[in-house]
C-alpha cells in the first residue's frame, strides 16, 4: 500500500483496477483519404458535442464544437495538402500541419490561447487515426483511468459507465479533463508526480478527489473511508434532488420568489434551466460595452426582447444602464472624477446625456411591445430621492408616448443610496417595487470603497447597520403594498438569505449557481425561526457574530 | 471596402468558444472577411473563416480588432460580425457593474 499526493480536481472517491489508454489498432476499418478522414473526424466531434449537450454540459460541448471547426479549418487542410503534394503520407502530413499550428498558438503570451495548442494536436491525431483506420481508444472494464494528460474529446468518448475515476500525472484543476470530470461527477486527481511508473504494476487504485490522493493497493482503512463517503454522498444527492424542482421556501412553506441575476441574453437560458422564477436583475451594460457609438433603439430593443421572450409570463426586471466614470465608454463624454462611485453615473447622466437614457427607455418599451409583455418592470439605479424618481418617470412617460405602444411600464428602484432608505416612505408612494443592491448599499452606508482591498472586511452586508436599513425599508414599504427584493450578493449567501427572509424580503435574486445552497438553507428553518434569527442579528455587535449565530442554526 | 473596429470585452478575449461563434458566423458569408488585432499586431491580418488563424491573432481582453470584408455581402458581414462581438459572442459581458 502506498499513497501518492496530487491536486484534487473533481470531488468524490472511487476504487478500481487501473487502466492505461492505448490506441486501438487493427480495427479492420479501411484506410481513408485525408478529406474523408476530416469529414469522419468532424462527424465524431459533432456527435460527442451533441452527447455532452444532451447531458446538460453546454460549455464542454462547445469545446468539442470548436475542435470540429479546427478539423475543418481551411488553413490546416491547405498546410497538410501541401505536404501530401510533396510526397508525404496523409497521416504524417496532418500531424505535421497540426504541430505547426499548435506551435503558433504556443508562442502567444496568452495562457488560455496557448492551451488551445493541445486541442489542435488532439484534432490532428484524431484525423490521422481516421486516415489509418484506427478506432478511438476505449476502456474494456470498470477502471480508474491513468494517463499523463487527457484531452476533452478522449474523456468525452470514454464509456462513462466504465470510468470510475481519473488520475493524471500532469494537468491542472483548470484543464478540460478536470472540468469534464467535475461535470460528469467522476472523481479526479491531477498533477500526481510519479503516477505512471507507480501504477504500472498495481492491481487496484483508489482516487480521493476530495483530498487529492491516489492510493495504490488500498488497505482496510482506505476502504472504510470510501464506504463512509459513499453513504454521505447518497444522502446529499437525495437532499438536492428533492429540492431541485421545488420552489424557494422555508420549512413551513413560506414562499420567497427566486430570481436570477443576468448580464446578457445568453445568461437567460442558463437561468431558466436552473429553475429561476424570473429575473430580479437584468443588467443592461452589455449592450453598451465594446462600441464606438451608442447602440441605437433597434439594437437595444432586439437584445431586451430576446430575454423577455425567453421568460414569457415570468417577471423580468430590466435595470437601466449603470454607467459611470469607473467604466468609461467612447460615446459618453465624462469629466474625470476623483470619486466615480459618488459621481455623475447611472440616471445622474440623464441631465448631461438625456438621449442615452431616453433611447434605452424607448428600446425597453418597444421590446416589451414586441415580446407581448404589457407591464414590463423597469428598475432605476442610483436613485437618491423623490426628485430622481420623478425625473425618470417623466422620461419614461415620454418614451411610452414616443413609441406609441399599449405598454404600461412598472417603475421600481434599486435601493443602494442610503438616502433612499431614509425617505423610503415618500418613495413607496410612487414606485412599484424596491430592490436592494446590498453590495453598493454596504459600501455607501459604511463609507468603505468596495474596490479597495484594504477595506474588504468592511463590506459584509451582515453588518447591523445594513440589516437595520433593510428592516426600515420593509417597514416603510409593507403598509403600502410595495414588495422589497434583494438582488445583491447577500441574497445568494445562505446565511444572508435566511436573515433577509426573516426581515420580510419577498424576493431573492442571485446568480443561478447559488440556487441550490440557498434553497437548502431556507428549507432548514421555519419562517418564525428566520424572523427570530433576523431580530437577533439586528442587535449583533458585528457581522462576524451574526454569521456565527445563523451558521450554527443552519448546521443543525 | 467596408471595415469596422471594435474592442473585444470578453473576459478571456477570443479564446476557443467565442472564436468558434465568430468563425462560424463569418463562414456563413460569401465575402472574404479578414481580421486584424490592432492592439498587438497591427501589420498582420488573418482569415476570419479559419479558427486557427483567428486564435493565432491572440486577441485578448480589451484588444481592439479591425474587420474588413470584400465581396457581394461584405456590408452585411461586417454589420453582423460587429453586432456579434459587441454582444459578447454568446458569453455575456466581461464586467459586472453595480449592485
Amino acid at each position: 500500500m502506498r499513497t501518492l499526493r496530487g491536486v484534487a480536481a473533481a470531488p468524490g472517491m472511487a476504487s478500481a483496477p487501473p487502466a492505461l489508454l492505448e490506441p486501438a489498432s487493427g480495427s479492420g476499418a479501411p484506410l481513408l483519404r485525408l478529406d474523408a478522414a476530416v469529414e469522419e473526424s468532424c462527424r465524431q466531434l459533432d456527435l460527442l458535442a451533441a452527447r455532452l449537450r444532451d447531458r446538460g454540459l453546454p460549455d464542454e460541448s462547445e469545446i468539442l464544437e470548436a475542435q470540429a471547426l479546427m478539423a475543418a479549418d481551411p488553413e490546416l487542410l491547405e498546410a497538410a495538402g501541401r505536404r501530401i503534394a510533396a510526397g508525404m503520407a496523409a497521416d504524417d502530413a496532418i500531424l505535421a500541419a497540426g504541430e505547426e499550428a499548435a506551435a503558433v498558438l504556443e508562442e502567444l503570451s496568452d495562457e488560455l490561447l496557448a492551451a488551445r495548442a493541445a486541442d489542435v494536436r488532439d484534432v490532428a491525431a484524431r484525423i490521422a487515426r481516421a486516415v489509418r483506420g484506427e478506432a478511438p481508444p476505449q476502456l474494456s472494464r470498470r477502471s480508474i483511468l491513468v494517463a499523463r494528460d487527457l484531452t476533452p474529446s478522449t474523456t468525452a468518448e470514454l464509456d462513462q459507465s466504465l470510468l470510475a475515476g481519473l488520475a493524471l500525472e500532469g494537468g491542472s484543476p483548470t484543464a478540460h479533463a478536470a472540468i469534464l470530470a467535475r461535470a460528469l461527477g467522476i472523481p479526479a486527481v491531477v498533477g500526481v508526480a510519479g503516477l505512471l511508473a507507480a501504477a504500472s504494476g498495481a492491481a487496484e487504485l483508489m482516487v480521493d478527489g476530495n483530498a487529492g490522493l491516489v492510493m495504490l493497493e488500498p488497505g482496510a482503512e482506505d476502504r472504510q473511508r470510501l464506504a463512509h463517503w459513499e453513504t454521505e454522498h447518497e444522502a446529499r444527492l437525495d437532499a438536492e434532488r428533492a429540492l431541485h424542482h421545488r420552489l424557494l421556501a422555508t420549512a413551513d412553506g413560506h414562499r420567497v420568489m427566486l430570481g436570477a441575476n443576468i448580464g446578457s441574453p445568453h445568461d437567460a437560458s442558463v437561468a431558466l434551466r436552473a429553475g429561476a422564477e424570473g429575473v430580479g436583475l437584468f443588467r443592461t451594460e452589455f449592450v453598451f460595452m465594446g462600441r464606438r457609438r451608442a447602440p441605437d433603439e433597434q439594437t437595444q430593443a432586439a437584445a431586451y426582447a430576446q430575454v423577455l421572450r425567453d421568460f414569457g409570463e415570468r417577471p423580468v426586471v430590466i435595470r437601466l444602464m449603470d454607467i459611470g466614470g469607473d467604466k468609461p465608454l467612447p460615446f459618453v463624454v465624462l469629466e474625470p472624477e476623483p470619486n466615480p462611485f459618488l459621481g455623475v453615473r447611472a440616471i445622474r447622466l440623464a441631465e448631461r446625456e438625456p438621449e442615452l437614457l431616453s433611447t434605452q427607455l424607448r428600446a425597453i418599451v418597444r421590446a416589451a411591445a414586441e415580446a407581448g409583455v404589457p407591464r414590463p418592470l423597469i428598475m432605476a439605479p442610483m436613485v437618491a430621492d423623490l426628485a430622481d424618481v420623478r425625473r425618470v418617470r417623466a422620461l419614461l412617460d415620454e418614451a411610452v408616448a414616443a413609441v406609441g405602444a399599449a405598454v404600461t411600464p412598472q417603475l421600481g428602484i434599486m435601493v443602494e443610496v442610503p438616502s433612499a432608505i431614509v425617505v423610503a416612505d415618500q418613495l413607496a408612494d410612487e414606485v412599484a417595487f424596491f430592490s436592494v443592491g446590498t453590495n453598493d448599499l454596504t459600501q455607501y452606508l459604511l463609507a468603505a470603497d468596495r474596490t479597495n482591498a484594504a477595506l474588504a472586511e468592511r463590506q459584509d452586508p451582515m453588518h447591523p447597520a445594513v440589516l437595520r436599513s433593510i428592516a426600515s425599508l420593509v417597514a416603510a414599504a409593507a403598509p403600502r403594498g410595495v414588495p422589497v427584493a434583494v438582488c445583491g450578493e447577500m441574497g445568494g449567501d445562505p446565511v444572508g438569505a435566511v436573515v433577509l427572509t426573516g426581515l420580510g424580503v419577498s424576493e431573492l435574486s442571485m446568480g443561478p449557481a447559488s440556487f441550490g445552497a440557498v434553497k437548502r438553507a431556507l428549507a432548514s428553518v421555519t419562517l418564525a425561526e428566520a424572523q427570530e434569527l433576523a431580530k437577533r442579528c439586528l442587535d449583533a455587535p458585528d457581522p462576524a457574530t451574526s454569521r456565527a449565530w445563523v451558521s450554527e442554526r443552519l448546521a443543525v | 471596402m467596408p471595415e469596422a473596429t471594435i474592442i473585444v470585452l470578453n473576459r478571456s478575449g477570443l479564446h476557443a468558444r467565442p472564436a468558434a461563434s465568430f468563425v462560424r458566423a463569418a463562414a456563413g458569408f460569401g465575402a472574404d472577411v479578414r481580421l486584424c488585432n490592432l492592439t498587438r499586431d497591427p501589420g498582420r491580418t488573418a482569415s476570419a473563416k479559419s479558427m486557427l488563424a483567428v486564435l493565432g491573432l491572440g486577441v485578448g481582453h480589451g484588444d481592439e480588432i479591425r474587420l474588413e470584408a470584400t465581396g457581394a455581402d461584405a456590408d452585411e458581414a461586417i454589420d453582423t460580425l460587429l453586432a456579434l462581438v459587441a454582444g459578447g459572442l454568446g458569453e455575456g459581458t466581461a464586467e459586472v457593474i453595480g449592485e
